[in-house]
């Protein structure tokens, strides 16, 4: 079961760049689901992976006897890792969003630092700082060094500003 | 042993998999196919791929002509005349004609083996609706046959025997010339599944007196999608034919038809012409080799395995020890390991490829609560290297307990 979680979180995200993937993401989401339904998975998969993962250790006999004997704890281990991982990532990731909502940067009042929710700030700190040139232009957020202020302006290459008519 | 010059003809072998060479030992579900088999289904779509005997056309006349000789060289592979040879898709397809056709009525006994091949047991199943009686002869403990209990359950009711020579599971055959003497002297038929016999010794249907025997060509070098249902001609004759369409009548009217001979009378609408003609071809090479020889050089290989499994703690063989009891087939469950998990590693680790789980005899293995087994099954083209590097391989994963 534990190792049809971490395979659909794993394929999941590789399908999203390889359809190779897409189609194991389905065998780990069947997996998962009839296990939470209290049927046995025959797909196979968990039994193809710990074979995959063990026949790649048989080099050192040790080893490979180690993940054979402890596939299940090692696996356990690695999905409470994940559990932990995407709990602590959700909860930084929310945090963000109430910075950025309550003080229009996600890392808190008083820091210029990235933040990705705002993509003209994280592109104009990417090009640099831009003067603006347009008298009926003006920054998105405060704290990006422009001169005008009043309007939405899109940064653009060589230190200038294309502003909206 | 049979010369390893002989791998030369199956371009796969020569195909190597992540720097490995193959080694497949999964022929009692699929052999592999010589250069002569592929070259002839070649052949045919390449330089003659016209209807047969239909057409009058140069092309129609090759294709009629090279088919005929297919069925004539599927014949001669086993003691039959042509007519009595009829190209099915496969042996369930076979077994499914005779039990579709055989005038089986409510009260009729048709006797099997506990071992059965899944299509050797769900025709029979299928005809309880009709009220025909399907009954189990069952093996000894040591898996051999039980002629004492064949002989007890042979009487009167016991229209058709249906038996595999040959078992996939663990590779017992059958004493069937004295199965096929009680049989008769009771006034039954006899029928067999001969899927994994044909491919792997010499049969001869006069001398076994059988008066039915199916088999597929994709076990035998052949192709896939063709098989052979042969039968005593008079028996043929009498049956009713199992699908029937172009090819299978001499004429037709609004509300009749006047149908063939057989074998014509079996094969309706347009066969697969190109894998007849390359299971002529398969059937060609392997007489050419000899079957004689391809059972010894099979024995001989299960021999050595047999002997260094038994080494193994906690390998356990299914069906009778002896290895001349289970000709090239090597069943086996490894005590506190999964059998899918075993196959998977073998493959991993040196391509080899055998078969793990039921094998299509879930009935055995559910009445004798056992979850499924690895089948290591051989052919000609095996050699004790590959045997060897197997056993070592087997050696390394059994090691991980």
């Amino acid at each position: 079961m534990v190792v049809c979680v971490i395979a659909l979180v794993v394929f999941a995200i590789l399908g999203i760049f390889s359809a190779r993937y897409r189609k194991l993401a389905k065998e780990a989401f069947e997996c998962t689901f009839k296990k939470l339904t209290f049927k046995p998975c025959d797909t196979g998969l968990d039994t193809r992976i710990k074979a995959a993962t063990t026949a790649k250790l048989m080099r050192w006999p040790r080893a490979a006897k180690f993940m054979h004997k402890n596939f299940d704890t090692i696996t356990s281990i690695l999905f409470m890792v994940m559990i932990i991982s995407m709990a602590w990532s959700g909860y930084e990731a929310g945090k963000g969003v109430y910075n950025y909502a309550k003080f229009g940067n996600c890392n808190g009042p008083d820091s210029s630092a990235f933040c990705i929710f705002n993509i003209a700030g994280a592109e104009q700190q990417r090009m640099g700082a831009v003067s603006c040139t347009a008298t009926d232009c003006t920054c998105v957020t405060p704290k990006i060094n422009c001169t005008l202020e009043g309007a939405d302006y899109t940064p653009c290459s060589g230190a200038t500003c294309t502003c909206p008519k | 042993m049979l010369p390893e010059t002989l791998r030369f003809d199956f371009p796969i072998l020569q195909k190597r998999i992540a720097g490995k060479p193959i080694i497949y030992f999964d022929n009692a579900c699929m052999t592999l196919k010589p250069t002569p088999v592929i070259a002839a289904m070649d052949d045919y779509y390449e330089n003659f791929p016209a209807c047969v005997g239909r057409s009058a056309h140069k092309l129609g006349k090759l294709a009629t002509e090279r088919y005929a000789k297919a069925r004539e060289k599927v014949a001669k592979l086993i003691g039959a005349k042509p007519e009595e040879v009829v190209f099915t898709r496969n042996t369930t397809e076979g077994i499914n004609l005779i039990a579709n056709c055989f005038n089986l009525k409510s009260g009729d006994v048709v006797l099997t083996t506990d071992k059965e091949h899944n299509s050797n047991l769900l025709p029979w199943q299928q005809l309880k609706e009709k009220g025909v009686v399907h009954r189990i002869c069952f093996s000894k403990p040591d898996g051999t046959f039980d002629l004492e209990s064949f002989k007890k359950n042979l009487d009167g009711t016991v229209k058709l025997v249906s038996m595999v020579h040959t078992s996939n599971l663990d590779g017992t055959t059958i004493p069937v010339e004295q199965i096929i003497k009680l049989a008769h002297a009771n006034g039954s038929l006899v029928l067999l599944d001969a899927a994994q016999s044909v491919p792997h010794k010499k049969i001869d249907v006069k001398k076994m007196d059988v008066d039915f025997l199916a088999f597929s060509g994709h076990k035998m070098c052949g192709p896939t999608g063709v098989g052979v249902l042969y039968g005593k001609f008079e028996l043929l004759k009498q049956l009713k034919p199992f699908m029937v369409g172009g090819d299978t009548v001499k004429t037709t009217t609004y509300t009749s038809a006047e149908f063939l001979l057989p074998p014509e009378k079996f094969e309706a609408g347009l066969q697969n012409y190109a894998g007849a003609i390359g299971l002529g071809t398969a059937a060609e090479y392997l007489q050419k080799i000899g079957l004689e020889n391809i059972e010894k050089h099979e024995i001989e290989l299960n021999k050595f395995i047999t002997e260094e499994i038994s080494k193994i703690p906690g390998v356990k063989i299914l069906g009778p020890q002896n290895p001349e009891l289970r000709c090239g087939i090597i069943s086996f469950v490894v005590e506190g390991m999964d059998m899918h998990y075993i196959a998977q590693l073998l493959d991993n680790l040196e391509n080899i490829a055998v078969r793990s789980g039921q094998h299509c005899v879930h009935s055995w293995f559910n009445a004798n609560k056992v979850p499924g087994s690895v089948r290591a099954s051989l052919y000609f083209y095996n050699t004790k290297e590959e045997a060897k590097i197997f056993i070592d391989t087997l050696k390394k994963i059994c090691a991980l307990r």
